[in-house]
């Protein structure tokens, strides 16, 4: 019975297994990119007139691309340098723009100096530098050779910064430098000594003053954005996210049209349902009816699937463990769905997995009781209220892994790690072994805002926009790099456990092998780690209640909280003795990992806090988030087995009540947004770490990886299901 | 700094650009015309027109005697023969302005003779180490930037050379208590023939006799303050005090100072930097050295002063100026200097023809550069 059903559940697994194809057609729909995305109507092109133009569009844009690349060839910037006498110089000093940090230097900025000739415009390289540590540059070069009558008229001062960087099995890192401003100068100034530009304020990967979380400032997606996603990752993802965009926008207009009522059939859940590629609880469900409500397959999810929950043991029993789904709590909310605090007791099978035994929660269930702090015990004796007890726990599970472990715990987290990393890391070897892993999460976050802090959760969830917000906060004040270690297998079943432990080894030996073959450069720009550190720690969220923090709470609430603390503590692998820093009265939540601005004055435990840090971030950045991101339509694609949010209905049993209740379902806008993301967010993946589309993972990593994948495959992990990075 | 401020990139060598010989002649040629043409220039819409000297036109003259020192450190030269006594007269100024008050460059001119221009030895020397300009390039800049007006002038030359604003920082000298009491420098460098014929380069500086004070140093100053030199609110000194209390105190005692010499051995590997005035020598590797001591007695009234003029041509062969090779060189500046004496004869004509200037007014017509302002 046993060996069916891991059959059937196996088969499902391959079935519904996402396959990446490079489908295109003539007159298909079209899609600018993720950011012209909308949780309504997105703006894709149907009309075949539009897409016509739109062709010719993309056609003009090869054309002027084809130019640029004749133009580049005709007119090459040759990697050398003209003039010999550098009795000149182009001096000026790097700062920010942002107005709290208008003297904030910007080091190690790449600065070329640029002159073009009259005749045939060729480009002649003067000069080229790096900002020092206090933003200030100097770029020497000979006055004559641009004072030169062969010389055109302006000069171009270029500052640039590294957008990515490549790796390959024969040749060291090489990073990649974009143009990020150019000053144009007139050689007419040129007379000799020092020509200051003075100040030059760069809007650099300038912190927003106005987000609860260190998160980066964009202004335009397309066109002012510190970074922006490679035509790669935007082709990936319009073909994978078009048959789906669709697909909402029949039921959307569907749905409209009902309202009008121009459409006599009524769109159903199930409709919704069907209209989506399967799932692997539907398609279970369909081989096995009933097996994925069961304790078996709940409990086999709460540990191994997109949950990996956190197992405490039970402090009279610890043969039996305590999960917890923080619900509400004091964050803002509306009175539509539940979101109670969900405590679930499992025993271990003898095999090794949980089957739940008890279920507490607390909070509100129903529209009419309204007590924040009433309790209800569940027990499989309860029958039909146990289903709907385990859907609940489902659904605030959901709440919890998708805002606090999966928004928060992996893209805001590694966020702040790549704003501070993309700030600061540019001559130090530590740039080529981050930015790879900590691009374009910024990208997708700004994107996340509109899509579903701002958009689809508030709609389809009991917490308001702002609640999310306050939660993120507290959230990530339980993230930080120390003491940081992977989760303990609780038995044999625990795949999850094993698969983070394993992966977790593999990045430890990829970054001890990287700072063994960079020590000396990542010791001699030492300084690029102590601003990295400054940034990550003095832009940190402050610690989530910080000893001392409960003191003013009374009763329940004291309780609740002491409880969250110590919670988290074990779910994040959090620990609350570290040494922290106080900056601005705030205990940040970030360690420091170095106080040395020369690695001469640095501690002798800095180098390994450093690794440990960029451990961490590398953890985050993929496994960590893949984990969840790519589990999220196995155990979010089906509407009434879990969702967002279950609405308290119009009975008193409120969402104590069976799947056939669609009263508290999500309704029918929800439910087609809900398979809508879980659809977006799981199959448009892209930048895997074997797959190496942009050839910019590290070899060694690949490696080291590929090493591992059998022991992977047996933990049911795809290692080419991997990413690199977050970016969806 | 723990980060090269430049790459390591190999240059491309100057055969690409020009033959090296083309290149030395073409600058030597420009260098040569532009040296001309700013000359006549400065003569024919200056000095002609309006009997003014390009700069230095606010200024007072004096009389007395130059002693060479004893025992000399420095390298023997005929001409500064120990013990020597010459007659001398000089002129000290404020560099523009005709106001005293204003916060200006100032300066000590000396010539080696009572003749109003003919003299074995001329020297210029400002305040401030170095200058806000380093060749004839820049000093052509320099003049095209000044765009001054009410007292501010060079605003955008000191915001886009660090080194102008570091000679401005230098030698700008608001309300000194006395012309005496100042640090002169030659800035340039000039050529030194020691006894033995060994070439050396030669720097200059006057300092007060029996004190270090260097009077008029702005203790805080401001960078984008610096080009206003305009007078200050409230002030209550008037246009000429600097050259009335040159007078009162001439009139109670002579005025002494110490003129001071510092020599560098001239060598074949030497780069255009020691020619550089913005760029200072190593006081400990070459120290400055007593020459002679200057002892002014007698002040000479306006029409003396304003036709008293000084000449970089009027040294001796052992001494004089350096070859320059470009309009970029460091030397190029009394290239210039030496080639500007179409200017001066320009003004004394000038003077002949349409008399001399007026005496400095006393009335409160304040931040002005030119009289009739």
């Amino acid at each position: 019975m046993e060996e069916n059903i891991d059959h059937i559940c196996e088969e499902c697994r391959t079935k519904t297994a996402i396959h990446y194809t490079n489908g295109d057609s003539f007159f298909g729909p079209r899609l600018r990119t993720i950011n012209h995305l909308e949780l309504g109507y997105s703006k894709v092109l149907t009309n075949p007139f539009t897409i016509f133009l739109e062709l010719l569009y993309v056609f003009y844009k090869k054309i002027r691309g084809a130019v640029s690349r004749m133009i580049a060839w005709l007119f090459p910037r040759r990697d050398r340098l003209y003039g010999t006498d550098l009795d000149s110089a182009v001096v000026g000093r790097l700062t920010f723009a942002a107005r709290h940090e208008l003297n904030t230097p910007i080091h190690g900025m790449k600065l070329e100096l640029w002159a073009r000739t009259r005749l045939l415009r060729q480009w002649r390289k003067l000069s080229e530098g790096y900002s020092d540590n206090d933003g200030t540059f100097s770029l020497p070069f000979e006055v004559r050779s641009v004072r030169n009558i062969r010389m055109a008229k302006r000069v171009h001062l270029e500052i640039s910064e590294i957008t990515n960087v490549f790796h390959s099995e024969t040749e060291p890192p090489k990073p990649h430098y974009t143009l990020f401003h150019s000053i144009p100068l007139s050689k007419g100034e040129f007379i000799g000594m020092e020509y200051t530009v003075g100040a030059v304020q760069l809007a650099f990967w300038e912190y927003r003053k106005d987000a609860p979380t260190p998160r980066v400032v964009i202004k335009d997606h397309d066109e002012d954005a510190p970074e922006y996603y490679t035509k790669g990752r935007t082709d990936a993802l319009i073909q994978q996210v078009i048959p789906i965009e669709l697909t909402k926008l029949s039921h959307l207009e569907r749905i409209d049209l009902e309202k009008k009522k121009m459409v006599k059939d009524k769109l159903t859940i199930q409709a919704i349902q069907k209209a989506y590629p399967e799932n692997l609880t539907v398609c279970i469900e369909q081989r096995k009816p009933g097996y994925t409500r069961s304790d078996a397959w709940f409990g086999e999810r709460m540990m191994n699937g997109m949950n990996k929950g956190c197992f405490v043991p039970d402090a009279e029993n610890p043969s039996q463990y305590w999960m917890h789904y923080f619900g509400i709590c004091n964050y803002a909310a509306n009175n539509e769905y539940a979101l109670p605090t969900a405590s679930v007791k499992y025993a271990l099978t003898s095999k090794g997995l949980p089957i739940p035994i008890e279920i507490h929660l607390v909070g509100q269930l129903d529209a009419f009781n309204t007590d924040p702090w009433q309790s209800r015990i569940f027990t499989p004796e309860n029958a039909e209220d146990w289903l709907a007890a385990k859907r609940v726990v489902r659904t605030c599970g959901a709440v919890s892994t998708e805002i606090d472990e999966h928004f928060t715990g992996t893209h805001i987290n590694t966020e702040q790690y790549a704003i501070a990393a993309f700030r600061n890391l540019r001559q130090n070897p530590v740039a080529w072994l981050l930015l790879p892993h900590l691009k374009e999460a910024s990208l997708i976050n700004h994107s996340a805002d509109k899509l579903i802090i701002e958009g689809y959760l508030p709609t389809a969830t009991a917490l308001k926009t702002e609640g999310i917000k306050a939660r993120t906060r507290d959230i990530l004040g339980m993230q930080d790099w120390y003491d940081w270690h992977p989760m303990k297998p609780i038995s044999e079943a625990h795949s999850y456990a094993k698969a983070e432990q394993l992966f977790w080894e593999i990045v430890g030996k990829y970054v001890d092998e990287f700072f063994a073959e960079h020590e000396s450069a990542i010791k001699q720009y030492w300084y690029e780690i102590a601003a990295f550190s400054n940034d990550l720690v003095n832009h940190s969220v402050p610690e989530f209640m910080p000893k001392g923090a409960l003191d003013g709470l009374s009763g329940r609430e004291h309780a609740l909280a002491l409880q969250r603390k110590e919670y988290y503590c074990a779910l994040y692998r959090f620990n609350p003795d570290a040494e922290r820093v106080t900056v601005n009265g705030e205990i940040k939540a970030i360690s420091r990992i170095t106080t040395a601005r020369n690695f001469a004055e640095a501690l002798p435990e800095d180098f390994d806090r450093l690794k440990s840090a960029c451990r961490y971030a590398i953890m985050t950045a993929t496994f960590l988030h893949t984990w969840i991101n790519e589990h999220q339509y196995d155990d979010l694609g089906e509407i009434l087995y879990s969702c967002g949010g279950l609405r308290f209905g119009s009975e008193k049993r409120g969402v104590i009540a069976p799947e056939s209740d669609l009263s508290i379902a999500p309704d029918l806008t929800r439910s087609t947004q809900m398979l809508w993301f879980t659809n977006l967010l799981s199959r448009t993946e892209y930048g895997f770490i074997t797959r190496n589309e942009e050839g910019d993972v590290n070899p060694l990593f690949i490696r080291l990886l590929k090493e591992k994948e059998a022991e992977f495959t047996a933990l049911g992990v795809d290692i080419n299901a991997i990413e690199s990075r977050t970016n969806i | 700094m723990n980060q090269p401020s430049s790459s390591n990139t190999a240059r491309v060598p100057h055969r690409y650009f020009l033959p090296l010989f083309m290149r030395t002649l073409l600058d030597k040629m420009i260098l040569y015309t532009l040296s001309k043409l700013f000359s006549w220039l400065i003569a024919l819409f200056l000095s002609l027109p309006f009997r003014q000297r390009m700069s230095h036109n606010n200024g007072i003259a004096a009389e007395g005697s130059l002693r060479i020192v004893d025992n000399p450190e420095f390298p023997p030269n005929d001409f500064f023969a120990p013990g020597t006594v010459f007659p001398l007269r000089i002129r000290h100024a404020s560099a523009s302005f005709l106001d005293d008050a204003t916060s200006n460059i100032r300066s000590i001119s000396i010539k080696l003779s009572h003749e109003r221009f003919k003299s074995p030895f001329d020297i210029e020397l400002n305040t401030g180490r170095y200058s806000l300009f380093w060749s004839v390039r820049s000093f052509i800049h320099f003049a095209n930037r000044r765009k001054e007006a009410w007292g501010v002038e060079y605003v955008r030359y000191v915001r886009q050379y660090p080194r102008g604003l570091d000679g401005a920082i230098d030698g700008l000298r608001r309300n000194p208590t006395s012309y005496r009491f100042m640090h002169y420098f030659s800035q340039t460098a000039y050529k030194y023939l020691d006894s033995t014929g060994i070439a050396h380069y030669a720097k200059y500086r006057v300092l007060p006799f029996g004190t270090d004070e260097d009077s008029g140093v702005d203790p805080e100053p401001c960078a984008w303050d610096i080009t206003s030199e305009r007078v200050l609110k409230n002030e209550t000194r008037g246009r000429n005090y600097l050259k009335y209390e040159y007078e009162d105190a001439l009139a109670k005692a002579p005025a002494k100072y110490r003129l001071q010499i510092q020599t560098r051995r001239m060598c074949d590997d030497d780069t255009p930097d020691v020619c550089n005035n913005m760029i200072l020598w190593d006081e400990t590797a070459y120290p400055w050295k007593d020459l002679a001591v200057l002892e002014v007695h007698k002040i000479l009234d306006w029409e003396e002063s304003t036709l008293t003029t000084f000449s970089v041509n009027n040294m001796p062969k052992t001494l004089g100026i350096l070859p320059a090779t470009s309009i970029y060189d460091g030397n190029s500046l009394n290239y210039m200097r030496a080639h500007s004496e179409i200017a001066r004869k320009a003004r004394l004509l000038s003077y002949k023809v349409f008399g001399m200037p007026p005496q400095i007014p006393d009335n409160d017509n304040r931040n002005v550069s030119n009289w009739g302002e």
